[in-house]
Parts: C-alpha cells; structure tokens; sequence
C-alpha cells in the first residue's frame, strides 16, 4: 500500500487537486500511520502560523517612508485581548529593554502616533542602518 | 492574473514592506538582517520597476525578495566572521527563570524560530511562504522557479523537520 506522503501536507493547505481528494480521502479512513502523520504535520503548520506577525521595526518603516499595511496578511495577527495581553506586552517590553532587541508587536495607539508622525516622510528614500533600531522603539534603552 | 502596476516604490513599500519583513525576520532570525533585507529588496524594486512588464506582480515582487535573501546567504558564506547573531540564546537568558505562562507563550514563538533556522533552507523558506506569508502553492512555485510538485515536497520535507525539532 502507498502512504499518502506528501499528499497529506497539501490535503492541509487545502492544494490537492480533484482527483487526489478522494484517494486521501479514502486511504485515510484505513491507514493509522498516515493519520498520524497527518496530526504531526498539522501540529508543526500550526506551530509555525502561531507566530506573531511583526510590525516593521520604527527606524526602517521611517526609512522607507512606509506606513501600516493596509492590506493585511492573508493570516490574521495575534490578539492581544484584554489585560492579560497589556500585562504581557508591558512584561515583553520592559524585559526586552535589557537584553537584545526583538521586533514586538506595537498597540495601534502607538502605531498611529509613531506613523502619524512620519508622513511628511513620504517619498525620502535613504538607506539607513537599522541596527538597534528596535530597541529605540517603545522608549526600550 | 495581471495586476497594474503599482505607480511608485513607495507604493510597493507601503503595500508590501510588513510582508518582506515578516519573510525575512523568519528566514534569517533576526531584526538587523530582516530590515536590511528590506531595504536591499526596495532598492531592486526601484531599479526594476521601469523594466517591469505587467504580469503578476507579486510573482515579480516575491522573485527579487527571495534572490535577495540568497544573495545575502552567499554573501555571509564568504564571510564567515560574521555569523546570524544568536539570538534565541540571548533571549532564553533572561526568560529560562520566568514562571509566567506569558513568558513561556513567548519562549514557545523562540522555539519554533529556533527551528526554521535549523532547516535547510530551501524547506524553511516553503514552510515560511507558505504559513507565515500565505502564499499559494501555485504563488510559491513562481516565485522560487520549481514545479509545484517541488513546492508541495518542500514544505512537507520541511514540516516534518520542524515537528521533530519541536517535540
Ligand atoms: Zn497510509
């Protein structure tokens, strides 16, 4: 019998073609091994669509005179609800401000009020170094 | 799929640029490398833009970003003194005492970046295509030259590897 392979990392992403859709279908309704692969292969797509999405970090999105993305990616970001995520994001920030910097995700006030500011910006195009940048951004250092 | 073309850089910037960055801060580790990957990619976008005949335009745009970030990979090859910061290092130090389950959702976000970086790169940057950027098959496979199929034993090569080094 032929395991699925990777027929079951499309099957996930929703890219089989017709004609695979039900051969999966139906081979996974008698193959335990390919089950369980499937459940791996799901657990370690999800882990990676967990991530956050970043904000640009201040000093590049200044450089390339670039403001939010209007169009957002096709995944939604991460929510930060209610306190428990002001709580982490004050923990993230002020424990990041002692070690090495990490794009962080930036609450929309902020957002506005940094990208609000940059717009007289729009269309100066200079290569600048970035480095540290981040850790600039949110008052960190 | 013809899209217009988009009048300016800065509309490619203002469009694009949280799409670039968020693919090259996963395929490289780290912010400093990520914006300036960005930045080199703008500039290609600048200089290119006058040569571009319409077609997909994302095709396009995703081509010079990941030629960029290959270049930049041959660059550093030859320049061994300079390595990927380790940064997930450094951020374990200061989380590895922290009872906070916020602390440990973050530490889980360093173990899964951890382990694209140890990936081959053709994998990581399939997996990263695919379930960071969004990408379809069909999108990935132009951007990076390969048959689809290619496409499809990448990620699933590449997910499998993930799933080991995270359990
Ligand atoms: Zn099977």
């Amino acid at each position: 019998m032929n395991h699925l392979g990777d027929l079951l990392s499309a099957h996930l992403d929703g890219e089989l073609a017709s004609h695979e859709r039900s051969r999966v279908a139906e081979h996974l309704q008698t193959c335990d091994r390919c089950r369980r692969e499937l459940e791996e292969l799901a657990s370690a797509r999800a882990a990676v669509r967990s991530l956050p999405l970043l904000e640009l970090p201040v000093a590049l999105s200044t450089a390339i005179g670039a403001r939010p993305d209007p169009i957002p990616l096709r995944r939604r970001p991460v929510a930060w609800v209610g306190a428990a995520a002001a709580a982490a994001f004050a923990v993230f920030v002020s424990a990041a401000a002692l070690t090495a910097p990490e794009p962080r995700e930036i609450s929309p006030p902020q957002l506005n009020a940094v990208y609000g500011a940059v717009s007289s910006n729009e269309g100066a195009f200079t290569v600048v170094k970035v480095a540290g940048a981040t850790a600039a951004a949110g008052g960190a250092r | 799929m013809n899209e217009p073309l988009p009048e300016t850089w800065e509309d490619v910037a203002r469009k694009h640029g949280r799409k670039i960055y968020n693919f090259a801060y996963r395929l490289c580790g780290n912010p400093d490398d990520a914006a300036d990957l960005v930045q080199e990619v703008l500039l290609r976008v600048r200089r290119g833009l006058a040569d571009y005949t319409p077609g997909s335009f994302d095709g396009w745009l995703w081509r010079i970003t990941r030629n960029a970030f290959l270049d930049d990979v041959r660059r550093r090859k030859r320049r061994p003194t300079s390595p990927l910061p380790d940064h997930t290092d450094r951020m374990s130090e200061w989380s590895s005492p922290g009872p906070d389950e916020v602390l440990a959702g973050l530490r889980l976000g360093e173990d899964i970046q951890k382990a694209l970086l140890d990936i081959p790169i053709e994998f990581r940057e399939a997996v990263v295509m695919c379930d960071v950027v969004g990408m379809s098959y069909e999108e990935i496979a132009a951007a990076v030259a390969a048959p689809i199929g290619t496409v499809r034993s990448r990620i699933h090569r590449g997910r499998k590897l993930l799933r080991e080094r995270l359990t």
